[in-house]
């Protein structure tokens, strides 16, 4: 569904991903992990269409978007729940939800919100709740909803689970794998390893803007120098 | 009695101010720029209103087309002058946006001519009186009304439409925005056609009360507006409304008492400055 094929990207001459080769496969949860700075939120803002490709191209459902603006490609099926979340903070719960589905006819908008509410119920307490009042598992939930009203092919999460309280954790990935069942694409950035190695089928660990590992996550979990070199942190 | 006559024509002062301040208001909270021009269009409105209304005998009509071509002047302005320099650090729109300023004052000298235009029809210099004391020009009525109708129903489309929804989510974080497919350069042009309409309506109000349209008249509100707009707390819609209003009346018990030796400008800014000695961040700015 999502190929990044000999991807660099960056900031001005700085490359903060060179060469990277990344494949998520339709209906999978594909992980990207790795320590701080290594480049991966850069890597999903680039798909995003927010920082600059240096080199190589993205690839979605065959077609290179490389060149789209940002506006086109949640159009074509990519939305995003970015790090920091970056909710609306002045909107209400219920109107983050409707820039989300924006690109839609506002005659979806109730069923698509009902979609994400039977994900996350919380949420339906607190439609009306300014998003900046919510807790941080809260945010988390609104944020995912918000990129799941645009009725994406492919979301990308980042930093799921940084700063949440593992209760909210848990909801957050049970929804993952709901999501999944429903036939979602999913690109998860983490920092906290093991959770993605449980849910995800493919991981690509990213160091220093280089892959370093990429395969199945079967594989990455029984990898004793990937888990002593990356993983065991955690 | 006194008080109340002073209170009210503060409120009819603030809200001419707060027509023109918001758009300065919607474009600051937009791109983060001081769109010092914008009293061109306030200038615009003025003489747009008084050809048309004496062209047509109609003030309804003179304001509506005031409104739509300040509007569209501002969103020419966003495309033309703003956009392809956003990228620069702020203080190029912002020298662009004074010469931008300054060569439309000159513009309207060299259209218009340097002495001014009047109404060739007398519009709502009837008066009218309220509670028994307090007597209105029908024209400071309509000011008042008029804006916080107009204002009124803004605010509404703001919060129950989708493209108002749209734009507070551009202002609040406009990559985010584009991420869900929101074009930046759409809500521009609405902040800047809304924006520039509302200083328009301001500009034949205030031609129509004096009687009187001048290449300059958008000097002073031009800098008023600035100061309104700081003492709001930037960006912020709400606290502009009230600064503007609580401007017109500290402009209108000041020039009472203060007034024989300050004139009515220095008292505004006096009162910026003393205000902003004690809230360097504006009466209202959000924490
Ligand atoms: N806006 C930016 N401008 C310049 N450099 C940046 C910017 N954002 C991130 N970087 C740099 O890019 C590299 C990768 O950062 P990032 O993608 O945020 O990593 P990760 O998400 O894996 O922690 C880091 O060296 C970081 O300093
Ligand atoms: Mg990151």
């Amino acid at each position: 569904m999502l190929r990044l094929e000999r991807f660099s990207c960056g900031y001005g001459l700085f490359r903060a991903v060179s060469e990277l080769e990344l494949e998520v496969p339709h209906g999978t949860i594909t992980g990207l992990i790795g320590p701080n700075g290594a480049g991966k939120s850069s890597t999903l803002m680039c798909v995003a269409g927010h920082v600059n490709l240096l080199a190589g191209s993205i690839v979605f459902d065959e077609l290179d978007i490389g060149g789209l603006p940002a506006t086109e490609r949640v159009r074509r099926g990519i939305a995003i729940a970015p790090e920091g979340r970056r909710l609306f903070k002045d909107l209400s719960v219920e109107d983050n939800l409707r820039v989300g589905g924006l690109i839609h006819p506002a005659g979806r908008f109730k069923a698509d919100r009902d979609y994400v509410l039977s994900l996350f119920p919380r949420l339906g307490e607190r439609l009306g709740s300014l998003a900046a009042n919510l807790s941080g598992g809260e945010q988390q939930m609104l944020s995912i909803g918000r990129a799941l009203m645009a009725r994406p092919k492919l979301i990308m999460i980042d930093e799921l689970s940084l700063g949440l309280m593992p209760k909210m954790v848990d909801l957050c990935y049970d929804a993952l794998l709901r999501l999944k069942q429903d036939g979602m694409t999913i690109l998860l950035v983490e920092q906290n390893t093991d959770r993605v190695l449980s849910v995800a089928d493919h991981v690509c660990v990213l160091e220093s803007g280089h892959a370093v590992w990429s395969g199945n996550a079967a594989d990455a979990r029984n990898d004793p120098t990937l888990a002593a070199a990356y993983l065991g942190l955690h | 009695m006194l008080y109340v006559e002073l209170i009210a024509q503060g409120l009819i002062q603030g809200s001419i101010y707060a027509l023109i301040a918001l758009g300065l208001t919607l474009v600051y909270g937009l791109l983060r720029i001081l769109h010092v021009a914008h009293a061109a269009f306030f200038t615009l409105g003025g003489y747009v209103g008084v050809v048309v209304a004496n062209q047509t005998g109609s003030l309804a009509a003179a304001i509506v087309a005031a409104m739509i071509v300040a509007g569209l002047g501002g969103i020419v302005v966003f495309r033309l002058c703003y956009q392809p320099i956003l990228h620069q650090p702020p203080f190029v729109p912002l020298i662009a946006s004074i010469g931008l300023y300054i060569a439309a004052e000159e513009l309207f000298r060299i259209v218009f001519g340097p002495s001014g235009l009047t109404y060739k029809y007398a519009f709502l210099q009837g008066e009218v009186e309220l509670l028994g004391f307090l007597r209105f020009k029908t024209g400071e009525l309509v000011v008042v009304f008029g804006s916080a109708a107009i204002i009124g129903v803004l605010s509404l489309l703001q919060t129950r439409t989708r493209i108002g929804v749209a734009c507070q989510a551009t202002v609040s974080d406009p990559q985010m925005a584009e991420s869900f497919g929101i074009s930046l350069s759409r809500v521009g042009d609405i902040n800047f056609f809304v924006g520039s309409a509302l200083a328009a309506f301001a500009g034949v109000m205030v031609s129509v009360l004096n009687n009187m349209v001048e290449p300059t008249m958008g000097s002073v509100p031009s800098y008023k507006a600035l100061a309104i707009i700081v003492l709001g707390g930037l960006g912020s819609v709400r606290g502009t409304l009230v600064a503007a209003l609580v401007l017109g009346v500290v402009e209108s018990f000041g020039t009472i008492y203060l007034g024989h030796f300050l004139d009515r400008n220095a008292i505004a800014f006096a009162f910026l400055i003393l205000v902003l000695m004690w809230r360097p961040q504006g009466l209202f700015a959000r924490s």
